[in-house]
This record gives structure tokens, C-alpha cells and sequence, in this order.
């Protein structure tokens, strides 16, 4: 049980990381998901290739993969673009080609999350009735303009289900982040199982505290919808 | 001549759905189309205002050619108001908000102006009431008849019909007949596709039987009733009338 104790303070810290990043994770994957869902559903036949080249790349390879390519791989490249550099100019490119851990945090898990977004959100506007897209039109309302006043507002209710279910994934899902050593919740649990030796006790605390986590927030979800339903 | 449609062909893939419309429409025309299911009866109406973009020929309205690709379709739409089988009301929104939101974010209407507006046309299809409500609200005759007065908000010089009874139950189809009768009183230039005869009747100065994609006979309600020429227009009528 001290040990617990202990660990506790430093695990809720890992916590407050973690739960960040799946925030920010969320928030830049919506925007980027908005982009890259809405440049397949357009008729545009580059932005269709290049969203679904994004999303296919992002959803089938796996999150671990990613991490490392952004944090090991575009650093590997960036100096082997640098050493072609001053072989050819004699002075480097880049005085600085390392990868900064929260950025690379940052964009796997943003780029992670939003192909994932990307689907819900192409879903979510192709579940609207064609008819809504055909009445605004008929109104004279470009495209532009029904999507953002009358089709986009109706898709974001029905995505909020799908949406809380993606945040809960990319919460668990920040605890690959350990494998570069970013100090999220799994990384200081390892830290300090590495530290105390209390492997068993502290992988459970570690495993309740994601799971207050998650419970928590598929209620709120839950109230959330249900109070959209009865408007 | 407020529309013109000239040799208009549409095809879906390789069905041929149009296959050689001509028609010009006056001024304060009101025209009522009919014909079998399948027939283009919709198709046709939906070239009016492109929502069906046409595969050849030309239609001209009030001026414009809407098979140009240069001209702007978005500008031409608010002369043409739609009102739709299904009604495609904006379940988002009140029915205040369904009634002005195209005038203030298309004709850029400062939004106490569209609203007073908005409020004159819920009382003249009798639902100044309704205003706050949501269309999931309303009664189905109702509701098309929102969407009347939406499609009138944006002071279009012509209003297209698709079916604006079908989809309702008997016993309010007579409240959107009377709110379109009113309109043709008025002399607002309508294109009605309907299985109404008694409206046609009443309120038709010319009835338009199509088949098979193609404008087959068009006459008076009086020469269309009790006089078709073309016996498949007779077929047609000895089955519904
Ligand atoms: N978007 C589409 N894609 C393919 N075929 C279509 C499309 N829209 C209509 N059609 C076909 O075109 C033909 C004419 O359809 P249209 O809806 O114009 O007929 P209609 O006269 O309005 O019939 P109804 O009385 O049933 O409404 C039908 O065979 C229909 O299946
Ligand atoms: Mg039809």
C-alpha cells in the first residue's frame, strides 16, 4: 500500500499528460480530419487521392510504428539531408536536426487520431439526407455554404457518439508513447515499477487510474447525447 | 417567356430519362405536370434549376441560360424556389431560422429585416405561431407548408412543385393545395407536378402530360380532361380519374 501511496502523486501527474495529449490529439485531429474528410467526399479528384492516401496510411499502419518514424525516422532523414548538404556546400543545412519528444507526441498522435476523425466525419456527412444538400442549394446557397450552415451542423451531432469513442482509444492509446520516453501515465507507472520493483501493484494502479479515466468520460458521452437527442 | 427549354435530353448512365423536351412558360403561368411514375416528370423539373444537370439542350430562365457553365446558377436559384415531396426542412433549425437563413447568408438581408419578412409569410401560410418550433414539431402539412414559405423568401419569380402533396396525409393535403392556389392568385409563375386533378382543374392554365421522357400532349385543363387527343393520355386518365 506505500508503495501506492508512493507512486500516486507521480502517476496522477503521468495522468494529467496523458489526458492532455488525447486533448490536443482530438483538437488538432478534428481539424485535420475535417480537411482530409471532407477532401474525399469532394469532387476534386487530387484532394480525394491525397485524403485517402492520408487516411489509409494513418489507419493501417500501427500508432507504434508511427511514433517511431516521426521521433526516430524524420530526425534520421533530416541529417542525412544535412551531411548531403555540407558535402555539397560545405555548411549544413539545419544547425539543429533533433526532434523535440512533444513534438513528436504531438503530431503522431494528431495525425493518429484525425484519419481516424476523417471517417467519422465523412461518415457522419454522408448520413445527412441528400435532400438537405438539394434544399439549401435550390435556396441559392453555394456548396460551401450549405455544408458549413446546413449539412456540416447536423453531421457534428451525429458524430459526438463516434467522437467520444475515439477519445477514449487515443487515451489508452497515448500509452505507447512510452516507447520513446515520453512521461505519460504508462511511462512514469514504468519508471517507477523500474524503481520500486512493485510491478504488480503499481500496473494495477496504473490500469485503474485509465480506467477512471475512460468510465468517466463514456458517461459524460452518454449525457451529452442523450441531452442532443432530446432537443 | 420567363423559361425556355429547348431539345432537352438528360440520360443517367445509359438510361435516357428526357429524350427531346420543348416548353416555354409565360409570365404568371401556372403549368401542372403529369404522367406515369418513372415517366421524368421530377428529372424534367429538376433541370429548371440545375439540379439535375442536363446532358444536352438549353434552358433559359427569366434570361439566363443555366446550361452555361459561365453563368452563375447560385444567382438564378433565388429567382427559382423549390418545394420539395419530402419537404427538406432544416431539422436544426426553427422554423423562423429555416425561413431566413438564405436570405441573410445569400441576399445578405440584415437579420430583423428577414425576420419581419420571415413572420409576413408564416402568417400568410397561416403558422406565425409555429415560429420558435422545430420542424420535427410540426404536422407534415404543416411543415411543406414552412417550406413554401421558405422557398417564397428569397421573392423568387417562379416556384416548382415536385409532389408538394404526396407525401402527406389526406386530411392536410387541402391546406397546402389552398396555400398554392393562393400563390397562383397572386400571379406567381409555377411549374406543379402533381397527382391533384382537382387543383389542375381549378388552378391550371395549361396541363402538361409527359411519357417516356417525352412532352406527349399539352393543353387547357378543360382540353386535357375531357378532351385528350394522344391515347395514352387517355390511358393515363381513365386510371387516375
Ligand atoms: N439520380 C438518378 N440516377 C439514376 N436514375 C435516375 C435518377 N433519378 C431518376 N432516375 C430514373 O429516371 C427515371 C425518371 O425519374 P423521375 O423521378 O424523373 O420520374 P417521375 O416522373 O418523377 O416519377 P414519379 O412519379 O415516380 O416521381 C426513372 O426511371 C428513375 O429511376
Ligand atoms: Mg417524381
Amino acid at each position: 500500500m506505500d508503495v501506492i501511496l508512493h507512486a500516486l502523486p507521480l502517476m496522477i501527474e503521468g495522468a494529467v499528460i496523458s489526458l492532455l495529449i488525447t486533448v490536443i490529439g482530438i483538437v488538432l485531429g478534428s481539424i485535420i480530419g475535417l480537411i482530409a474528410g471532407l477532401a474525399r467526399l469532394s469532387k476534386v479528384k487530387l484532394s480525394k487521392i491525397l485524403g485517402t492516401a492520408y487516411v489509409d496510411f494513418f489507419r493501417g499502419t500501427p500508432l507504434f510504428v508511427q511514433i517511431m518514424l516521426i521521433y526516430f525516422g524524420i530526425p534520421g532523414l533530416l541529417n542525412s539531408l544535412n551531411e548531403y548538404w555540407i558535402s555539397v556546400n560545405g555548411n549544413p543545412l539545419l544547425s539543429n536536426t533533433s526532434m523535440n519528444i512533444w513534438v513528436a507526441a504531438i503530431l503522431s498522435i494528431s495525425l493518429n487520431s484525425g484519419a481516424y476523425i476523417a471517417e467519422i466525419f465523412r461518415g457522419g456527412i454522408q448520413s445527412i439526407e441528400k435532400g438537405q444538400m438539394e434544399a439549401a442549394r435550390s435556396l441559392g446557397m453555394t456548396h460551401v455554404q450549405a455544408m458549413r450552415y446546413v449539412i456540416l451542423p447536423q453531421a457534428f451531432k451525429r458524430v459526438i457518439p463516434p467522437m467520444g469513442n475515439e477519445f477514449i482509444m487515443l487515451l489508452k492509446e497515448t500509452s505507447l508513447l512510452s516507447v520513446i520516453g515520453f512521461e505519460e501515465l504508462a511511462r512514469k507507472t514504468q519508471l517507477e515499477v523500474a524503481r520500486t520493483y512493485a510491478s504488480f501493484e503499481l500496473w494495477l494502479t496504473c490500469a485503474f487510474v485509465y480506467l477512471v479515466m475512460t468510465f468517466t468520460f463514456s458517461r459524460l458521452v452518454d449525457r451529452l447525447e442523450k441531452k442532443l437527442e432530446t432537443e | 417567356m420567363i423559361i425556355k427549354v429547348q431539345d432537352l435530353y438528360k440520360n443517367f448512365g445509359s438510361l435516357e430519362v428526357l429524350k427531346g423536351i420543348n416548353c416555354s412558360i409565360k409570365e404568371q403561368e401556372v403549368v401542372v405536370v403529369i404522367g406515369p411514375s418513372g415517366s421524368g416528370k421530377s428529372t424534367f423539373l429538376r433541370c429548371l434549376n440545375k439540379l439535375e444537370e442536363p446532358t444536352s439542350g438549353t434552358v433559359i430562365i427569366d434570361g439566363y441560360d443555366i446550361t452555361d457553365p459561365n453563368t452563375d446558377i447560385n444567382y438564378v436559384r433565388q429567382e427559382v424556389g423549390m418545394v420539395f415531396q419530402r419537404f427538406n426542412l432544416f431539422p436544426h433549425k426553427t422554423v423562423l431560422e429555416n425561413v431566413t437563413l438564405a436570405p441573410i447568408k445569400v441576399r445578405n438581408m440584415q437579420k430583423d429585416e428577414a425576420e419581419k419578412k420571415a413572420i409576413e409569410l408564416l402568417k400568410k401560410v397561416g403558422l406565425e405561431d409555429k415560429a420558435n418550433a422545430y420542424p420535427s414539431q410540426l404536422s407534415g402539412g404543416q411543415q411543406q407548408r414552412v417550406a413554401i414559405a421558405r422557398a417564397l423568401a428569397m421573392r423568387p419569380k417562379i416556384m416548382l412543385f415536385d409532389e408538394p402533396t404526396s407525401a402527406l396525409d389526406p386530411e392536410m393535403v387541402g391546406e397546402v393545395l389552398a396555400v398554392m392556389k393562393q400563390l397562383a392568385r397572386e400571379g406567381m409563375t409555377m411549374v406543379v407536378v402533381t397527382h391533384e386533378m382537382g387543383f389542375a382543374r381549378e388552378v391550371g392554365d395549361r396541363v402538361i402530360f409527359m411519357d417516356n421522357g417525352q412532352i406527349v400532349e399539352e393543353g387547357t385543363p378543360k382540353e386535357i380532361f375531357s378532351n385528350a387527343q394522344n391515347p395514352r393520355t387517355q390511358s393515363f386518365l381513365s386510371k387516375i380519374l
